[in-house]
């Protein structure tokens, strides 16, 4: 595999571990996200100075940036997911925003808006194999277990839910939690093979792609998130002359799926045998199939 | 003590800014119960639109605003019938109507990056900026005259929803949208008007803020601090929305006079979380209950 | 022991409208009782404020002797009370089968690593989900239609899916909540079946909000009767068919319906 190829593969796995986590968020639990580029920059930023600055060891930098994260999503989701609502997605535009400016003006730690450059590579292809593979197959186990249920019904309808004896507000921060997990780790992940850091990588144009990744691959189904997640990465690549038009697709992405076919390209199918049924095999009788 | 006024003064003008727009964005949220994200769009079409009347065409202001007014309502109904419209008709899933929200926020955001550049723009300087002494304080005129069509235009609103047929319609509509539909209301005439005069409000302010901080493709973004100002005050709630905008406007002068510019959207933010912690629902917001 | 429901005094404003007006009755384990009352008497409102979907305005609401006024409905729900909806909340993209393991999961509970990893407890509970699932499908006979997307049923399945879906938490009191409406009268009398079947063989104590006559008299022997929010009539069958109050209160639907 010639560099160039290899390189465009890792910085897919990286993205796709994000999306993987907004997915379960959004896709699975109902929850829209604007800032999950938030909890990237945490885990990328953590790392990058515990690594760097302070020589730990980069597979304990990233946890700890991934841990980080999860301490924030947490303090946040927890004020806002007891309500439902569009209180998390203002909130988490707010969020983003704000770390962003942290990150940018606190120059001593994170020499700020000009970027940490410098950064040893440690994201190899091998090693970030090594994470997508096992977080991949955590989420896909996570998702057929008792939790991906529940998600679930938190999503479809939380009254339900709540009159089965879940607490849907424990559910949903969870849920956030995991997802800040998954972005914490991408983010570290994301330092150690770019091998700089500048603020405005983690702006409103990379949560907005998180997003439209989940949105576009299909709400419930992750194998759809990481189908999403190659085909934008893949286009975006190779139309890279016309970068500039990229929040301009995203956001037309955005509209016309939710106005054409919201459930995206697999809807809540996963790739598999029962997907092949549902395109090619017998139908099953007519019905209105109730929308979540 | 002239400082601390100059600030409070500053603080009413800003929050009265912030005060179109959140009323405008509040309107939309009684009656359709969702975030409109593309409301910052329509901001920018209204400073964009009022640039290019004062700029190329050559019109006075009072011309250029009326255009402006005129052609961001128009955006705003084309932006419902296209995203919303067809997607409200097909689900109530609000999740969707807010992603699309947000895809039309980028799409209307980036149009402008594309065609006209992303550079700053200073309006024409034909609202007056000079100082004006008070005697007590030293404020502009530019502070004196936003404040002042800020009042004149919530008046109107205010008119408007309490003495026309429509306002009255509007008025039950924000109190069930179904309802008032049954009760002979034209449903879609009703949204159109709303998101009509949503746009028209939101282009007085981006007028305004164009002369404050320039005009540029991503003024829209400053909408989010109109939403937290609407979630201060309570969602759907208009009062709400002013009382919260003005707030929200003090405390970011307040805290960029005495404390520190960098800091004001932190603040902003902080406002955010600290209103969802101890009263979710706003100052005077009503909490929907779900019929169960 | 004592009564297994309690509600007492019970009041609920919604702004300046009273929905429920001093409402008290009391529920003995392994009673079959029927709510009835014209439409908007507030029938929904107190299976929602018994299991605390809205707060009361005032009074109390003791369960096994426990008060759970106030609590959460999570909470309230744990303690073994389980409803099914007037509107129908079933989740419709999933299917019937998954409707009610979201339910029966609630008693085979194995930990987040398990979950992660599908290890440990995961196989065997998860088996014992899917395995008690199938079982209540087939009590009320959806086995059939287990992979169906349970918004694709008929109407009166997805009634039977609900009712599966609230047995599928074990619980000790069940609120049904018109689960015959929109049936056929082969339909309803089937359910009087059902109904009865589960009444005895999960020794439930059930009460049920129902505007079929044919049900409600059929298969309840203590019924209350409201209208406008308070307790208009509480007996035997034969004591409310008789009673003035109940026949005033539906007699004007009657007329209309004559007339219509």
């Amino acid at each position: 595999m010639s560099p160039y190829v290899e390189s465009i593969i890792t910085l897919l796995m990286i993205n796709s571990i994000a999306a993987m986590g907004v997915s379960l968020l959004t896709g699975f639990t109902g929850i829209f996200t604007l800032g999950h580029s938030a909890y990237m920059a945490l885990g990328a930023y953590t790392t990058a100075i515990l690594y760097m600055g302070h020589s730990v060891p980069w597979a304990i930098a990233i946890f700890a940036g991934a841990a980080f994260a999860m301490l924030v999503a947490w303090l946040i989701g927890v004020p806002t997911l007891r309500l439902m609502g569009d209180y998390y997605a203002i909130a988490s535009i707010g969020l983003a925003e704000s770390i962003r400016l942290i990150i940018a003006n606190w120059q001593s730690l994170t020499r700020g808006a000009r970027g940490y450059p410098d950064i040893s590579k440690f994201a190899t292809f091998n090693v970030t194999l090594a994470f997508f593979l096992v977080m991949g197959a955590l989420i896909f186990l996570l998702i057929h277990s008792r939790y991906g249920r529940a998600f679930k019904a938190c999503r479809d309808d939380h009254v339900a839910a709540s009159l089965l004896g879940y607490n849907t507000a424990r559910y949903r921060v969870l849920s956030l939690v995991i997802s800040a997990f998954y972005c914490g780790i991408a983010g570290g992940l994301l330092a150690g093979f770019l091998q700089y850091l500048k603020p405005d990588m983690f702006d409103m144009l990379k949560s907005t792609e998180l997003t439209a990744v989940v949105v576009f691959g299909g709400m419930g189904s992750m194998s759809g998130c990481l189908l999403g997640t190659t085909i934008i990465t893949l286009v975006t690549e190779l139309f890279r002359p016309i970068s500039q038009y990229r929040m301009l697709i995203y956001g037309a992405v955005l509209v016309i799926i939710m106005v054409l076919r919201p459930e995206g390209l697999l809807g809540r199918y996963e790739l598999g045998p029962r997907l092949l049924r549902h395109l090619f095999g017998r139908k099953t009788p007519e019905g209105t199939e109730g929308r979540g | 003590m002239g400082i601390f006024l100059q600030q409070i003064i500053n603080g009413l003008s800003l929050g009265s800014v912030y005060a179109l727009i959140a009323v405008g964005y509040s309107l939309v949220y009684s009656v359709l119960l969702f975030s409109n994200f593309a409301h910052g769009g329509f901001l920018v079409v209204g400073g964009y639109a009022c640039y290019f009347a004062l700029k190329t065409l050559g019109f006075n202001i009072w011309i250029s605003s009326l255009l402006s007014l005129v052609g961001a309502g128009f955006v705003a109904i084309l932006v419902e019938r296209l995203a919303y419209k067809p997607i409200r008709e097909r689900t109530n899933v609000t999740l969707y109507l807010l992603i699309a929200s947000m895809g039309m926020s980028i799409v209307i955001e980036n149009i402008f990056v594309v065609t006209v550049g992303g550079r700053f723009r200073a309006l024409p300087p034909v609202i007056p900026t000079a100082p004006v002494n008070l005697g007590i304080a030293t404020t502009s005129a530019f502070d004196i005259i936003s404040l002042g069509v800020a009042v004149v235009c919530l008046v109107a609103l205010q008119l408007f929803l309490s003495r026309t047929k429509w306002g009255l319609a509007i008025r039950a509509a924000a109190y069930d949208l179904r309802t008032a539909g049954l009760m002979g209301v034209n449903v879609n005439r009703l949204i159109s008007i709303v998101f009509f005069v949503a746009g028209a409000l939101a282009a007085v302010g981006g007028i305004f803020l164009s002369v404050r901080y320039t005009l540029y493709p991503q003024l829209g973004t400053i909408t989010i601090k109109a939403f937290v100002a609407a979630v201060i005050g309570g969602l759907g709630s208009l009062p709400g929305a002013v009382v919260g905008s003005l707030i929200l406007g003090l405390s970011e002068m307040l805290t960029a006079g005495f404390i520190s510019s960098q800091l004001r959207d932190l603040v902003v933010f902080s406002l955010l979380v600290i209103t969802l912690l101890v009263r979710p629902t706003g100052l005077f917001g009503k909490s929907v209950g779900e019929k169960v | 022991m004592g009564a297994l429901l309690e509600v007492k005094d019970m009041n609920k404003f919604f702004g300046g409208v009273q929905a429920v007006a001093d409402m008290s009755f009391t529920l003995e384990k392994g009673e079959l009782m029927g709510l009835i009352g014209p439409n908007g008497a507030g029938k929904t409102t107190i299976f929602n404020l018994i299991t605390g979907v809205y707060p009361l305005s005032s009074g109390a609401v003791f369960f096994r002797g426990e008060e759970i006024t106030g609590g959460k409905t999570y909470d309230i729900v744990k303690k073994g009370i389980a409803r099914t909806f007037q509107n129908l909340r079933l989740f419709g993209a999933s299917t019937v089968l998954e409707n009610v393991m979201t339910a029966c999961q609630q008693h085979y509970p194995y930990s987040f690593l398990e979950a992660i990893s599908h290890l440990g407890r995961w196989k065997s509970q998860e088996k014992n989900i899917r395995n008690k699932s199938m079982e209540l499908l087939e009590r009320v006979d959806l086995a059939r239609e287990a992979h169906r997307a349970a918004g694709t049923l008929p109407y009166g399945h997805q009634r039977r899916l609900e009712i599966a879906r609230a047995l599928a938490l074990q619980p000790e009191l069940l609120l049904l909540d018109e689960p015959a409406a929109g049936m056929n009268p082969d339909e309803v009398m089937n359910l009087n079946e059902l109904i009865q079947k589960i009444h005895s063989d999960f020794q439930l104590t059930i009460l049920v909000i129902e505007h079929h006559m044919e049900l409600v008299m059929e298969i309840c022997p203590h019924i209350l009767c409201m209208n406008f929010g308070a307790k208009i009539a509480e007996g035997d069958p034969d004591h409310i068919q008789g009673h003035r109050e109940v026949l005033k209160a539906y007699l004007g639907e009657d007329e209309e319906e004559a007339s219509a």
